[in-house]
């Protein structure tokens, strides 16, 4: 880099000044275009006194620069009684005839330089120069530089119409301006000012080298128009954004170390500029993102140096694949997204239908066309192993084409939602009870522990109990949410299932909870399940010990209590009818965990006192009375028809009993009057027997 | 067996006042609904453990409410069931309220109507507050006359609002101020208004109603009794009356006393042998 070395090589020049008017320029080498070389110049000055003016300046000068004794000062009286005029000897003059230093010497003014418009070099490093001026005569100028000065804007070189270097740095410059007619300017050295904007250097197609390090730019743009720029450091900025450096068709390094970058975004013209090879990003809040450097080299394939290093294959190709899952990641995450919308926008819909449900007429027939298709969840997971439902759970036996099916043509309806997530499966609306009919594999079966139902009437729930039991048998865990749970009877009927560990029953939707007695009432039903959390809490012994105090008696009653053919009738109902169930005629009323199923044989344990305390919903125990009145019709009829028949004969006893008294003195009489006669007696009496014959 | 009021019934109204037929009819039908099960193991042995178990009041387990209702006798004994199925809550000291009772009663009839329950709270809770708690003695008091004498009690608030309303069915007589504009039990705070209606004038129509309906009702003595404390009353208040008197418990033989309520030996005893 130029300016760097150009830095250092002013720094060496260090200190060979005797009493400050002696220039020392210490020969350098400069590469490129100017190489000047530089000896060692002696330059006195001749010490006399001129007129006022001129003592005056000697004074200035001798306050200005450390003079010391011996010096010849020439100083000629000059129109512009402030600045001093250099003069060098002629020796000098001819050995150095195009260049001239005058670093360290002080200055706070540019001294007027006489007779060298020949001048190619002029460097006045490391001074006090506030303004620049007097050298618009030096018009051969090719380098100039005014490095560590207190320039404040830059002006002056108008003229300076050759000039291809010019070195600016570490003064107080706010804006680049006055450039216009240095247009064969090759190397721009503006580092360490107070500039804040890019501009006016459109026209130099020439420049190359552009250093506008350690200033107060916070974006970059106006670039356009430094066709030949090849490199451009914008180290140590304040830099949010950088624009239109795909303009610049010969950049190949860009420096952009300690500046404010912290997305690609803002810098995404660097993809498209061609000639860029050589970048650095370090000390910028992005360089500490993960994706760093995956994503620069992936935008940027022409890069050969990222932050001063090379950039391998190696790094290559891991940045693409990086580059390539991370867009699968966002894909997918956008999918999962989708569908989460998707879901939330058919549990709103649910929770509406619901809702129109529970306040007006209750009718569960919609003629909603149901696309009979559910929104799987995607556990994004899937690396750890997860269940994975998709459509059709089985086609796809294996995990890993979970993801790949899950992109079939998925359609939500808007009546239902079924998820597996997991361990949970979550059921909304009515229509979801049907998807317990599909072939679930027996992998996501097993695995799920938890069953939510939300959105769906209990009663319709409990027919569906026993499909429930069967094809997720491992479900442990029971959550209800606005599910119209309104009587301790209805826990009844989660006797049937085999186990249960845990009940959660949201009070949103179920006004049994605001019963002071249900979980005591849950606990003694449901006791053969000896459950671990209701809500969430735990049950306690005494839990256990308060549920039977309360409710033992019932028990109790409903047991031994009822006449033996209820307890054979209920039993025997519910026998028949989980009998009837297996044989696929519709599962009615839920039955009881019966002792002689096998299915109970494990739970022996049962109490079986409360085997008759069973649940059926009103809809079906509606149906059973209707069923029963025609039988009651009968059987009044059959009272009434036997009733009757024991009036008759009581009426008839009554009478006999009535009339027999009379009946019997007269068949005592007619008797007595036969036998009156002995004689006339014994004849009728033969007479009769002969009649006979 | 032949005592002579039974032969003075004629036959029909014999066995309808003892309600013979009803059971007669019930027991058949049960017969014909579970006739696999039963024929099993005989019907006469079926005949006797039915007519057993409505003798002991447990025939009522788990009915149907229509059969519940349909008898005195039924009524009673589901009355008592209650009680012993529950008294456990009640001496745990929960306050429930409405519906949990309802909820309580329908785990011994689950097609038990919510009206009667309402009514039954509104005894107690003397029409305030309908979502208020109740005790569990408070509660099964006042179902119990509001379930057993149910007709009559619709009869008794009919004949309230007419007497309320100044009409009188039995004599003429000046209405009460403006007690014609209050349909419920007028607030308390109404010193100026004549609350409900005179006691006597009330009796006097019970006493006929009484008479003129063959249902249950309480003993008319009982009644006079419950009236006789009291100058005027309103409706509420003769029925909280009603459920407090202890005579009209024990003639409904349902119930023990208040203060026995809590105790069962009997049941207390079967459990311990378990």
């Amino acid at each position: 880099m130029i300016p760097g070395k150009y830095r250092s090589v002013s720094g060496r020049a260090a200190n060979n000044v005797n009493c400050g008017l002696h220039l020392v320029i210490q020969t350098s080498s400069l590469p490129e275009k100017s190489k000047v070389r530089f000896k060692q110049v002696e330059f006195k000055l001749n010490k006399e006194t001129p007129s006022f003016p001129g003592r005056l300046l000697q004074h200035d000068l001798e306050r200005n620069y450390s003079s010391r004794q011996g010096d010849h000062i020439n100083l000629a009286s000059s129109s512009m009684p402030s600045f001093p005029i250099l003069q060098r000897s002629s020796e000098e003059k001819i050995l150095y005839s195009d260049r001239l230093t005058l670093e360290r010497q002080k200055l706070t003014v540019c001294p007027i330089i006489d007779g060298e418009e020949h001048l190619r070099l002029l460097n006045f490093q490391h001074n006090f120069i506030t303004r620049i001026q007097n050298i618009s005569n030096l018009q051969r100028l090719i380098f100039l530089d005014l490095y560590d000065n207190q320039i404040e804007e830059i002006s002056g070189l108008s003229t300076l119409r050759s000039l291809r270097v010019l070195l600016l740095g570490k003064n107080r410059i706010k804006k680049i301006s006055n450039l216009e007619n240095l247009k064969s300017l090759d190397v721009l050295d503006l580092h360490g000012n107070q500039i804040t904007r890019i501009e006016n250097v459109s026209h130099l197609c020439d420049l190359r080298v552009l250093n506008l390090a350690r200033n107060l730019l916070s974006h970059v743009d106006n670039l356009n128009g430094l066709d030949s720029l090849t490199e451009l450091n914008l180290r140590h900025n304040q830099i949010t954004f950088v624009r239109d450096v795909d303009n610049l068709p010969s950049l190949q390094r860009l420096f952009l170390s300690f500046n404010n970058i912290s997305t690609f975004e803002s810098v995404c013209c660097l993809a498209d500029s061609s000639s860029l090879s050589d970048i650095t990003f370090d000390g910028n809040p992005i360089a500490q993102e993960s994706w760093y450097k995956h994503t620069i080299l992936q935008n940027m394939m022409q890069l050969r140096q990222l932050d001063m290093k090379r950039v391998t294959e190696e790094e290559r190709r891991m940045a693409s694949v990086v580059a390539k899952k991370e867009e699968e990641k966002k894909r997918e995450s956008h999918k999962q997204s989708l569908l989460k919308e998707k879901k939330r926008l058919t549990i709103n819909n649910v929770a509406r239908k619901w809702d129109l449900q529970q306040h007006r007429t209750p009718n569960i027939a919609t003629n909603q066309d149901t696309k009979v298709s559910d929104s799987p969840s995607q556990d994004p997971s899937q690396l750890h192993g997860s269940a994975v439902v998709s459509a059709f759970p089985e086609e796809t036996g294996s995990l890993d084409s979970g993801l790949t099916s899950a992109l079939q043509g998925l359609s939500v309806t808007d009546t239902h939602l079924v998820e597996v997530d997991g361990d949970t499966l979550s059921l909304y609306g009515s229509g979801a009870l049907e998807s317990l009919d599909r072939n679930w594999s027996v992998q996501t079966a097993g695995m799920v522990t938890t069953v939510s139902f939300t959105f769906i009437e209990f009663d319709e729930i409990v027919q569906v109990l026993p499909k429930l039991k069967m094809k997720f048998p491992n479900s442990l865990h029971l959550k209800f949410k606005e599910t119209n749970l309104v009587m301790l009877q209805q826990f009844n009927a989660l006797a049937q299932l085999r186990r249960v560990d845990q009940l959660t029953i949201d009070p949103q939707g179920n006004p049994v909870v605001n019963f002071t007695l249900w979980k005591y009432y849950v606990l003694f039903r449901l006791s053969h399940f000896s459950m671990q959390k209701i809500n969430g809490t735990e049950v306690t012994q005494n839990d256990m010990i308060m549920a039977e105090r309360l409710f033992g008696i019932l028990a109790h009653v409903a047991s031994s209590e009822l006449p033996q053919y209820r307890l054979i009738s209920i039993l025997g109902d519910a026998r028949k009818k989980q009998f009837r169930y297996l044989l696929e005629t519709k599962g009615k009323k839920p039955g009881l965990v019966n002792e002689e199923n096998n299915d109970s044989k494990r739970l022996v344990g049962e109490n079986t006192n409360r085997a008759t305390l069973n649940y059926t919903t009103r809809d079906f125990y509606n149906e059973r009375l209707e069923e029963i009145k025609e039988k009651k019709k009968f059987c009044k009829m059959y009272m009434e028809d036997l009733v009757k028949e024991a009036t008759d004969i009581n009426m008839k006893n009554e009478a006999l009993q009535k009339l027999w008294p009379q009946m019997f003195i007269e068949l005592v009489r007619d008797a007595v009057i036969e036998i009156r006669n002995k004689n006339s007696y014994m004849k009728l009496c033969l007479q009769q027997i002969t009649d006979q014959k | 067996m032949l005592s002579p009021e039974r032969l003075a019934l004629p036959d029909y109204e014999y066995l309808a006042q003892r309600h013979v037929l009803t059971y007669m009819e019930d027991a058949v039908c049960q017969l014909l609904e579970n006739k696999e099960d039963i024929s099993q193991y005989g019907i006469a042995r079926f005949f006797t453990e039915y007519f057993n178990s409505v003798c002991q009041g447990t025939h009522i387990l788990f009915r149907e409410f229509s059969f519940i209702q349909a008898t005195p006798h039924n009524r009673a004994s589901f009355l008592r069931a209650f009680w012993r199925c529950f008294r456990t809550v009640g001496k745990n000291g929960d306050l429930l309220t409405m519906r949990e009772y309802h909820c309580l009663l329908q785990l011994l009839c689950p097609d038990f109507p919510l009206e009667l329950t309402q009514k039954a709270a509104r005894i107690v809770l003397m029409d305030d507050a309908m979502d208020c708690l109740m005790s569990f003695s408070d509660f099964l008091f006042a179902f119990q006359i509001q379930f057993y004498y149910s007709e009559f009690l619709e009869s008794v608030a009919a004949i309230y609002q007419d007497l309320l309303a100044g009409k009188n069915p039995n004599t003429v007589i000046v209405p009460t101020s403006s007690s014609g504009q209050h349909r419920q039990r007028p607030t308390l705070g109404e010193a100026s208004m004549l609350e409900g209606v005179e006691a006597s004038l009330f009796y006097q129509c019970l006493e006929n109603l009484c008479d003129r309906h063959k249902y249950s009702c309480p003993p008319p003595a009982l009644v006079k009794e419950v009236l006789s404390n009291v100058q005027r009353l309103t409706f509420y208040g003769f029925l909280v009356a009603l459920s407090k008197h202890h005579g009209i418990n024990q003639a409904l033989g349902a119930l023990p006393d208040k203060g026995d309520l809590m105790h069962d030996p009997a049941m207390d005893e079967e459990l311990e042998r378990l």
